[in-house]
């Protein structure tokens, strides 16, 4: 068995796309269109283009306990996922100046930094940096 | 503030109360990263930071969930895979990120990443072109 996408719930795959590719810096992988408008769509890191896709899925769209779950990380500031940034720094900079708003800026625990940002689409994310 | 940065807030207080500790893993976790192609053992990472061998053994593992003989590995691993990307000889891959026998470098190898270096070299160069 191996890992090759894990998928992230958004509300609007069009704008998921922009954000994660031209803000986030991501590269489209898979575009197929499927029923309804919807498409199966994944992303992949610029750095490690052969390694797991991100599925951007408008799960909240169609079944209502999703937009439910969704909802409540968001209010309550939990991360949908993480990714792995060499400099959490440099990032919240680069970010910031694009515009993405931050709940969390910058910070350590531990032998880790971490940053959480709004992802536009129904997401917080988490930038983590190993000290 | 949110429900999540309360409980990081509470169990950054439970886990990383001592900063003392955090600083000497993080410095040895340094040290490896800019010193993985040279003959590291614990005795030497453990003089660095003046603590005991088996202290440091406990507190990295603790902190980044991996011994630090498996932190180097992985290090070492990940970089021979860039030097094959770049057309280097298995060989001297082998020695320039610091294994010192091509059997067992060629033996880890194959267990992590699951292909030999000379097959994941192959493999990657048929990708690319």
């Amino acid at each position: 068995m191996k890992v090759t996408l894990i998928s992230i719930p958004v509300r609007d795959q069009e704008k998921a796309l922009k954000f994660y590719t031209e803000k986030l810096g991501f590269i489209k992988k898979k575009d197929k269109p499927l029923e309804g408008g919807n498409r199966w769509l994944t992303i992949v890191s610029k750095e490690a283009q052969d390694g797991p896709e991100l599925l951007l899925e408008p799960a909240p769209n169609h079944f209502e306990p999703s937009k439910v779950f969704q909802d409540a990380l968001m209010e309550a500031g939990i991360p949908y996922t993480q990714f792995d940034v060499n400099n959490v720094d440099q990032e919240y900079e680069r970010l910031t100046q694009l515009g993405v708003e931050f709940s969390i800026k910058p910070s350590t625990m531990g032998t880790t930094k971490y940053a959480v940002f709004n992802d536009t689409c129904g997401n917080n994310i988490e930038l983590v940096e190993e000290l | 503030m949110t429900f999540y940065e309360k409980e990081l807030n509470r169990i950054n207080g439970i886990i990383y109360s001592n900063q003392e500790q955090v600083q000497t893993v993080i410095g040895v976790r340094n040290y490896i990263d800019n010193n993985y192609d040279t003959d590291l053992n614990l005795d030497l990472l453990s003089h660095l930071r003046f603590v005991s061998k088996f202290h440091l053994l406990r507190l990295f593992k603790k902190h980044y969930g991996l011994t630090p003989r498996q932190y180097l590995i992985n290090k070492r691993i990940e970089k021979s895979k860039e030097q094959l990307s770049i057309g280097m000889s298995v060989t001297e891959t082998c020695f320039a990120v610091g294994f010192e026998s091509l059997g067992s470098f060629s033996t880890l190898f194959k267990s992590k990443t699951g292909k030999s270096p000379s097959e994941f070299q192959k493999s990657n160069f048929q990708e690319a072109y």
